[in-house]
């Protein structure tokens, strides 16, 4: 069946084609290839429908085939895709489809009712303010469609006029609602999508950091309420790796079932705490890893944060997208052990055999300093005599790495110091870990930082009397790397960024300037929009109200929304004032409304009595004999002089024929 | 309707046939206290419509032919001196009637048009110092012919808005001219009854005062009157006389139907008699005449916005 062309010339059509198509293409990473190129050829057939290259739509019958076909392939892949990804995926495919049958009105009012929702749900996806401000264009876009749906004939000029305003009296409401409103958890968890892992990987082999370094993407910002700690403590632990293979290091498998085994029992870690702290939110950028930054032995409220037993955070979900937290870090707290057995055991394996060299330079260093205290600082002495570097481009060192770093190349990246003191430590039985997270941090303000991916860095802790220590032999070789950041670390070398494109721009005043302003804009929209959380809403209700009660709570959102109708009924009021002076005249409206349903049309210069006449030839009886004593009543009303009573009655009386009306002309129909 | 009116119509009808809209407004023109302009071409029956009118209303009846060459005092009277009595007597002249007909008012002068209107207006003729009131009630019924314009005096258009309606009768319709031809002969010796007699004239018009206008029919005309206007379709607009003109013939209009208050179709059906020679179209071609009250009608809603 061939139907005729609904879509020629057709604007909201055409803007709801655009709307659907650069969504599905912002939301590449979710979305399947194939649904992609479904959208795309939804599209394509959509506007060549409006260009008239085309005249004639699919067959409702071809794409009921295609629909089978393409659920069938879509129930292949949703398994593997999970709740959210597979519904957002049936969602567009949905729309695409949808869009290629998009013939009646309510084809198009469903469209649009999803579009609305998939706007919603590609916030979820996309959330930078980049993002934000074209899912806002979208919708508005897409408001224009609707206006064009409505209006098609008027312009640009006079249709977006009247959706600016519409907006404009919808954003206070929206504005209150965000304030307002309790803040729900999330309903579903984020699964992963194929998109890059990004930042610290939980494998380091000595080196990769350095790859990393190369990297100017923005890791995580932090806003502190009060104390700032100074450059050299800001240690940002993630990770804490304490298998070693010769090679690299990572998690230990055994201390990940531990936690995984605390994880489903629900147990949390509880450090003893004590002293001063600093207290301070981080906005992560999603990584899509559980693991969070925070200093020293840091302590968090937040629900959807857990505790490890080596002092590190993470996220109960996978960071699909940035994640706001609260930390309290206490910097002069201990470190004890927080399983003690366990602890000393992970972290004094060794791998077997290899490093010979080192092995034995080990054993001869602590026979003279047989303290850890000594044999640490012997190592440091030795480093700094022997002269080596801090390189951003450190040599491959494929066999004995340790032994390459120790005694050949005496040049390399922090985990190369790291990798190699932790080991010298383990090898006299002194426990020892690498850890790896940030070392730095740009200030922006004077409360809040950013920190970057070249800011990654890795450490040691070893296990004292007293407990975990940190040591960072980078310090020995390159303290310039502590005190003021990789670019001052390796500025002999020119080495920093350098692979960047555009890295020559990074010296231009103009640059810096344009970079940090973009960079403090997202931080603002990160912290006071996408960070709006329950405890921020608490805060601002708090501020306005003093303590919190349900009952004032409740009373506050009533007066908001009070306010909201008082302002609306005020500029309502003029148009109601008149509806109810010239209710006759409404009813009359609406009795031709029914009529021109019915496909009965008033010219404007006929009067009352001509209508009816016209009327009474038109329709059946009884609809006829209606509408005529409705006219009478509507005549009597408007053009005779009447008492209050006889007003009232004739009102009661059309507003009953009305109803009359309104029945026969649906019996008629 | 008014049964005696409806009856006077038919009385009228029967001399000129298919004209019943006409006669109408006609006979709501001269209730409504108000001078009328029949505009037509010769043989359309205005003069017998103007005698039949007087008739029916019981009046007496004067005609004045205008020519070119006639003056003022043709019209109005003169002062004779009579030499016996050693002082000047008023002769009133054809115009001290209570229905005038003023035929082919086109064709007389200026001067003799002024005096008529000043007649019509101030309802007494000012002669020598004396003033002489003309009788009551007094309907002037003026004719023209729109064709044949040479050697004419068109009235201004200050002048066309003395008469509250203009009609024009136009063509009988083919029943209509059948019927006509198949009467017998009339020698219009016989005269109409008088339908409507003083008494009943003065009631109805007491009638046409108090019909009631609410605010929805003002603002209708308002809009009519206001859109003229605006509206670049109209080199002349309709002034505030010819709002209160239309008012009062719509008045009067619903009178003859028995109604006692204004609806929207009164002030169209009047509106055409009422308007039309009182706006003039601002295309140089221009709209046909008829046309122009019917584009105004069409232009505005008869609802409130």
């Amino acid at each position: 069946m061939l139907r005729l062309n609904p879509s020629s010339e057709n604007r909201a059509h055409l803007l709801l084609t655009f709307v659907l198509f650069t969504l599905s293409i912002s939301l590449y990473a979710p979305l399947q290839l194939w649904v992609l190129l479904l959208v795309t050829c939804a599209a394509v057939m959509r506007f060549s429908l409006y260009m008239n290259w085309q005249k004639h739509q699919l067959s409702v019958r071809t794409l009921n085939l295609m629909a089978v076909l393409c659920a069938i392939v879509l129930a292949y892949f949703g398994w593997e895709l999970g709740l959210l990804l597979g519904m957002l995926n049936l969602l567009v495919m949905a729309s695409s489809l949808k869009l290629m049958l998009l013939a009646t009105r309510r084809d198009y009012f469903q469209l649009i009712g999803v579009q609305f929702f998939l706007l919603g749900a590609a916030l979820v996806f996309n959330q930078n303010i980049a993002f934000s401000l074209f899912y806002a264009v979208l919708c508005l876009l897409l408001l224009m469609s609707l206006a064009f749906h409505i209006n098609p004939s008027a312009s640009w000029l006079i249709l977006s006029k009247r959706v600016a305003t519409l907006c404009l009296q919808a954003l206070p409401i929206a504005i209150l609602m965000l304030l307002v409103l309790p803040k729900l958890g999330p309903l579903w968890q984020m699964p992963t999508a194929k998109g890059a892992h990004t930042g610290l990987s939980d494998k380091v082999t000595p080196g990769d950091i350095a790859e990393l370094a190369r990297s100017a993407d923005l890791a995580f910002r932090v806003t502190f309420e009060q104390d700032v700690p100074p450059a050299n403590q800001r240690y940002w632990r993630a990770l804490v790796m304490e298998e070693f293979d010769g090679r690299s290091w990572q998690v230990h498998p055994y201390r990940q079932r531990i936690t995984d085994r605390f994880w489903r029992a629900g147990l949390p870690f509880t450090p003893q705490v004590s002293g001063a702290y600093y207290e301070y939110q981080v906005i992560a950028e999603p990584t899509q890893q559980r693991w969070l930054f925070a200093l020293d032995t840091a302590v968090s409220q937040d629900q959807h944060l857990w505790q490890n037993h080596d002092y590190t955070l993470q996220s109960r979900i996978p960071l699909q997208s940035a994640l706001a937290y609260r930390v309290t870090s206490y910097y002069d707290n201990q470190l004890p052990p927080a399983l003690p057995q366990v602890d000393g055991r992970l972290n004094l394996q060794l791998p077997e055999g290899g490093n010979q060299r080192t092995q034995a330079w080990a054993t001869e260093l602590w026979r003279d300093n047989p303290t850890p205290q000594a044999y640490i600082r012997a190592i440091a002495s030795h480093m700094r005599q022997q002269g080596f570097s801090y390189t951003l481009k450190p040599q491959p060192m494929p066999v004995d790495p340790i032994d390459t770093f120790l005694f050949e190349q005496q040049a390399g990246f922090c985990s190369h110091y790291a990798s190699t003191v932790a080991y010298l430590l383990r090898l006299n039985g002194i426990p020892a870990r690498l850890v790896t997270g940030y070392l730095g941090g740009e200030m922006r303000t004077d409360q809040y930082m950013s920190v970057y991916q070249y800011d990654a860095h890795a450490w040691v802790e070893w296990l004292s009397e007293d407990g975990w220590q940190r040591l960072d032999p980078t310090a020995w070789v390159a303290p310039m790397r502590i005190q003021y950041g990789l670019e001052q670390a390796v500025a002999h070398e020119q080495s920093f960024l350098a692979d960047m494109p555009l890295s020559g721009l990074r010296g231009m005043a103009v640059f810096q300037a344009l970079r940090g302003w973009l960079d403090d804009m997202d931080y603002l929209w990160s912290r006071w929009i996408l960070g709006f959380d329950r405890k921020n809403q608490q805060d601002l209700l708090k501020a306005l109200l003093g303590d919190l009660s349900p009952a004032k709570l409740a009373l506050f959102g009533l007066g908001a929304l009070a306010t909201i109708a008082m302002l609306l009924a005020l500029y309502h009021i003029k148009r109601w004032l008149l509806v109810k002076r010239d209710l006759p005249n409404w009813y009359y409206q609406k009795a031709l409304a029914l009529l021109a349903h019915s496909g009965i049309k008033r010219t404007k210069n006929q009067g009352p009595a001509d209508f009816c006449a016209q009327v009474e030839k038109q329709v059946p009886p009884l609809s006829a004999q209606h509408f005529t004593a409705l006219t009478r009543c509507y005549t009597n009303l408007c053009f005779r002089p009447l008492s209050p009573q006889q007003h009232k009655l004739q009102l009661r009386q059309m507003r009953d024929l009305l109803t009359k009306l309104r029945r026969s002309l649906r019996l008629d129909v | 309707m008014q049964p005696q009116i409806q009856q006077a119509i038919n009385q009228i009808g029967q001399l000129i046939i298919g004209k019943q809209q006409e006669i109408r407004l006609a006979l709501s023109c001269m209730l409504a206290g108000g001078h009328l302009l029949i505009e037509d071409l010769p043989g359309m029956g205005k003069t017998t419509l103007s005698h039949a009118l007087a008739q029916v209303f019981g009046l007496d009846f004067s005609r004045i032919q205008f020519t070119s060459d006639l003056l003022p005092a043709d019209m109005l009277g003169v002062n004779i001196y009579d030499t016996q009595q050693q002082q000047f007597h008023f002769h009133p002249g054809p115009i001290f009637s209570q229905v005038v007909l003023a035929d082919e008012i086109n064709r007389a002068s200026p001067k003799t048009q002024s005096a008529l209107l000043e007649a019509m207006e101030e309802r007494q003729v000012s002669l020598d110092g004396q003033t002489h009131a003309l009788p009551s009630p007094f309907f002037v019924i003026g004719t023209q012919n729109p064709l044949h314009q040479a050697g004419t005096y068109p009235l201004p258009e200050s002048q066309l808005d003395r008469f509250l309606m203009r009609i024009q009768l136009g063509y009988p319709n083919w029943q209509a001219e059948k019927a006509m031809l198949q009467q017998a002969y009339n020698d219009r010796g016989e005269s109409l009854p008088a339908m409507i007699d003083s008494t009943l004239r003065v009631s109805l018009q007491k009638q046409i005062q108090d019909v009631h206008a609410s605010d929805a029919i003002l603002e209708y005309i308002l809009r009519l009157v206001t859109f003229s206007r605006e509206s670049e379709l109209f080199a002349n607009a309709l002034s505030p006389r010819a709002s209160k003109a239309l008012l009062l013939a719509a008045r009067a209009w619903a009178v003859t139907d028995n109604r006692d208050y204004l609806i929207p179709e009164d002030i169209q059906a009047v509106l055409p008699a009422v308007a039309e020679h009182r706006l003039r179209s601002s295309q140089a071609d221009g709209l046909a005449h008829a046309s122009l009250s019917r584009k105004l009608l069409e232009c505005v809603d008869t609802m409130a916005a």
